[in-house]
């Protein structure tokens, strides 16, 4: 190991990173092909759908890590150094969010997002987003200007915060000071409220301001929802990825996974409750200015997207993680991490892709070249994001070896 | 390159050196099972005091207030109470809100904090789960003699009436007769299974100082504990189910109250986030009742190694975070409302906030948003008279949050020549003020009655009651 900053014996080994940074890289470079194959505006929204995905996951662990301190919890110390691991990716987010940017800037400025360009012709509408009374309220908040602003500032407050819990946490392996504990939960405390703020104002500038004649205070809770089940589901496939690999052999038990598990559950009963509470509201008060975001998502094939949501984001993943058995057994556990991850996917997709549209004002069918667009968006960012995890897993120790509650929590139980 | 199999987990298990930074006790001075048992029991084996009397005749004589209001609203009708059309519903809904938000927090801290393992429940969860079960009591009054004629109030249960008529099931308000009454029965329930254990300490210590009609009474209630392992064993898991059950329980009544707005064309009630937002509410609100009510107990009998100081940087800390959320909630609603562009969001939420009723909407933002944030400080917490003045202020905003949400919405509708000022009548107040009484009886009666705090739980949560010390089950 070449990296002064190893201090471990542990090792992701190179291979892995390799091949994850092989794979991103591959999926950024097909997701490039597309613009051969379709048009920039289908490719550059399907581009957001990987960046929402993986950014969501990202702040989940941001937001697990804090919630683990500020709780000063137990059982989540021997796994909060694969969250820390995780943060590493926000930069490499950030870095990748830019093309977005660039295009909003350099480009056709409605690309992705048509409020952007004041002379854009709104699809099925017949008037510009000049001529549009709604766009004229909203628009000291819906500029480019604002945006950037606003998205730099959004990866500047993650990527500090993160930076402040990985800088305390490693350092504390070294010096063994309890006082890096104590940077944590103060960090914790005013890193909740923040961390909650600018993930509320990147789904609503990034996703609900796609169509942005549409509003709902919840916005930000659906993307919250899905920040910890991403998280928790990535937790699952780590702790059995390092579980099979001996690592971890001796240090999980039973009542971590039964812990992580439970927490899945937890939201996957969040998710439901959020998500079918913005539509009941919506759909019983039947106000077109609200049930047409809803309705687009009943056109054509999209309504079939809608209830794989219905079944297979909240009924089967509810179902399957009330057994006990399945949430301590690593083969089902990862099954499931893994089907409650395709499935933000599609719910990432069901919020974002409908925004294009075509002449009539229709969405564009969920099988199309834009799924394979966001399908590969997703695998490339997604590679790069556990390329940065993998490069960071050996500069450090396996778990927080002088962290105040890393005995309690292997000797942990219920 | 390393691998897995060159470094096994027990290699780094050698180099694990906890940092010493210990935990808080859940009980101080070392206090043994004994101590505990007696310090509680005592508090209703003991000759009733004096300030408890006074404080019981006051409570009757405010409850009195809402016995004589409820008579006359009965007497006359509902016209007597001040609400006026647009303000259809006022001061009865408002309080209705409030009580049950209050109610939340009882089961929260016995079902959430239960599941979620949070050991500094034990020393609150019983008086916290009383006060659930007097708040929905209080909460009740509201509804059932809003119906106008309440020897009609059984209309509101799935029952058709001579001319088969159904309950209007659409309506949420008659989903709320189930959430409230599903809630109610289940929030007994919880309390009551915890209580078993206690009442047949009570019901033995009773018989060996030959209170031989006490003794009776308790063991009728303690159904014939003996503390066996069989019975522990059925015991924790029939408490672990009815957590489980509970806990949707917690969030579905307030949600189905939120519906009760929500789901209109209102502006300022019609908005997506209302059931969390009231959740959220709810339990900031319990939690401020918990602290109004357990401080002064705590001090009254003594109990400082019980609810120690670490209980009440808890609860600090979690009304600090659901009095964040709820200032989330409103920041996200004002946001909204300008957002979507609809004029009429944007005006009820200006108009609250510059509007007739301004001053009752900047209370409830210094009380629920402002005064929690005095909670980051650990010299706030650490002063209980200043906590529990702040835990005042909380309970205040509470109620004018739910004044806010409801009269400034429909004093200014959709149709400005019908625009007005509600002001409540001498009943309304009169009979708002009295729900107090009635809540301070139940729960004066409480604590002379029954065990202030789970004695059981308690001792499970010191230090003697760990069979392992805190290391890991050789066995497991």
């Amino acid at each position: 190991m070449s990296n002064p900053e190893v201090t471990s014996t542990h090792s992701a080994g190179a291979p892995a990173s390799n091949k994850a940074l092989t794979i991103g890289l591959a999926g950024i470079a097909v997701t490039l092909l597309g613009l051969v194959l379709s048009p920039v505006h289908i490719v550059a929204t399907s581009w957001l759908v990987g960046i929402a995905y993986w950014c969501a996951i990202a702040i989940g662990f941001l937001l697990l890590t804090l919630i683990h301190h500020i709780f000063d919890a137990q059982w989540s110390t021997v796994l909060r150094r694969q969250f820390e691991h995780a943060l590493s990716a926000f930069k490499w987010l950030a870095l990748l969010f830019l093309p977005l940017l660039l295009i909003t800037w350099f480009g056709a400025k409605d690309t992705i997002w048509p409020w952007m360009n004041p002379a854009h012709l709104l699809e099925g509408e017949g008037k510009t987003v000049a001529n549009d009374m709604v766009y004229a309220k909203k628009s000291a908040f819906l500029n480019l200007n604002a945006f950037t602003i606003f998205s730099v500032l959004f990866f500047v407050v993650w990527i500090w915060i993160s930076s402040r819990l990985r800088k305390a946490s490693f350092t504390q392996d070294k010096d063994g000071n309890a006082s890096w504990t104590k940077m944590n939960r103060m960090t914790a405390g005013f890193g909740i409220p923040l961390v909650a703020l600018t993930l509320t104002f990147a789904a609503v500038y990034w996703l609900k301001s796609l169509e942005y004649h549409w509003f709902s205070t919840m916005y930000g809770v659906w993307y919250f929802a899905n920040c910890m089940r991403g998280a928790y589901s990535c937790t699952i496939l780590i702790m059995v990825w390092l579980y099979n690999r001996g690592d971890f052999k001796g240090i999980l038990h039973s009542d971590h996974w039964h812990s992580v598990g439970k927490m899945m559950f937890a939201f996957t009963v969040f998710w439901g409750y959020i998500s079918f509470s913005q539509y009941f509201l919506i759909w019983n008060a039947n106000v077109p200015e609200e049930t047409f975001w809803y309705n687009l998502r009943e056109y054509g094939d999209w309504w079939g997207i809608g209830m794989v949501l219905v079944f297979g984001h909240f009924l089967l993943p509810f179902l399957l993680l009330l057994s006990y058995s399945r949430k301590v057994n690593k083969a089902p556990i990862r099954r499931i991490a893994l089907w409650i991850l395709g499935v933000i996917f599609i719910d990432m997709c069901w919020n974002i892709l409908p925004a294009v549209k075509d002449a009539a004002g229709n969405p564009l069918p969920f099988f199309s070249l834009g799924l394979l667009w966001a399908l590969t968006s997703t695998i490339g960012i997604g590679g790069i994001c556990v390329w940065s995890y993998l490069k960071s897993f050996p500069t450090t120790k396996l778990i927080p070896i002088h962290d105040p509650r890393i005995t309690e929590s292997l000797t942990f139980h219920e | 390159m390393s691998h897995a199999s060159e470094h096994s987990a027990p290699a780094i298990l050698n180099e694990v050196k906890a940092t010493s930074l210990p935990r808080a006790k859940m009980v101080d001075n070392d206090r043994d099972f004994a101590w505990i048992t007696d310090k509680i029991c005592g508090i209703v084996e003991g000759k009733t005091p004096s300030w408890w009397w006074w404080c019981f005749a006051v409570a009757c004589f405010m409850a009195c207030f809402t016995v004589a209001g409820i008579t006359y609203v009965v007497a006359t009708g509902v016209g007597v109470w001040g609400h006026r059309s647009p303000v259809n519903w006022s001061w009865p809904i408002v309080n209705f809100v409030f009580w049950i938000g209050i109610g939340h927090a009882g089961t929260l801290i016995s079902a959430i904090l239960c599941l979620l393992r949070q050991k500094w429940r034990t020393s609150i969860n019983r008086a916290a789960e009383a006060m659930t079960i007097f708040a929905v009591v209080c909460a009740g009054i509201f509804p059932v003699f809003h119906v106008g004629r309440v020897w009609y109030a059984w209309f509101l249960f799935p029952i058709p009436n001579y001319n088969n008529i159904w309950p209007q099931f659409r309506s949420p308000l008659e989903w709320d007769v189930f959430a409230v009454s599903t809630y109610g029965t289940v929030s007994v329930l919880f309390w009551y299974v915890g209580l078993l254990p206690d009442l047949a300490t009570l019901r033995d210590r009773f018989a060996l100082a030959g209170r031989e009609t006490r003794a009776k009474i308790y063991g009728f209630f303690a159904l014939g504990w003996r503390s066996s392992a069989r019975a522990w064993s059925n015991y924790e898991m029939a408490y672990l189910i009815l957590a489980g059950i509970a806990t949707p329980l917690v969030l579905s009544v307030h949600t189905i109250v939120s519906f009760d707005f929500a789901v209109s064309l209102i502006p300022g009630w019609h908005t997506t986030i209302f059931p969390p937002y009231f959740v959220a509410g709810a339990i900031f609100s319990g939690f401020g009742m918990v602290l109004t009510l357990m401080l002064p107990l705590r001090a009254i009998y003594k109990l400082e190694d019980l609810i120690t100081q670490y209980h009440i940087d808890c609860m600090c800390k979690i009304t600090l975070a659901t009095g964040t959320m709820v200032g989330y909630a409103y920041a996200m609603e004002f946001f909204i409302a300008w957002y979507s562009g609809n004029p009429y969001e944007g005006f009820t939420f200006i108009n609250r906030a510059f509007g007739p009723y301004a001053w009752a909407y900047w209370i409830m933002i210094s009380c629920n948003v402002i005064t929690p944030q005095f909670f980051w400080f650990k010299a706030v917490r650490n002063n209980t008279t200043f906590v529990w003045v702040l835990s005042l202020f909380v309970n205040l905003g509470m109620w004018f949050e739910r004044f806010v949400i409801i009269c400034t919405s429909l004093t200014r509708d959709f149709l400005p020549s019908s625009w007005g000022y509600l002001s409540p009548t001498v009943i309304d107040i009169f009979t708002f003020f009295g729900t107090f009484g009635v809540f301070s009886v139940l729960f004066l009666l409480f604590i002379r009655f029954l065990p202030l705090m789970a004695m059981a739980e308690i001792k499970g949560v010191t230090p003697q009651a760990d069979a392992f010390n805190g290391h890991k089950n050789p066995h497991a």
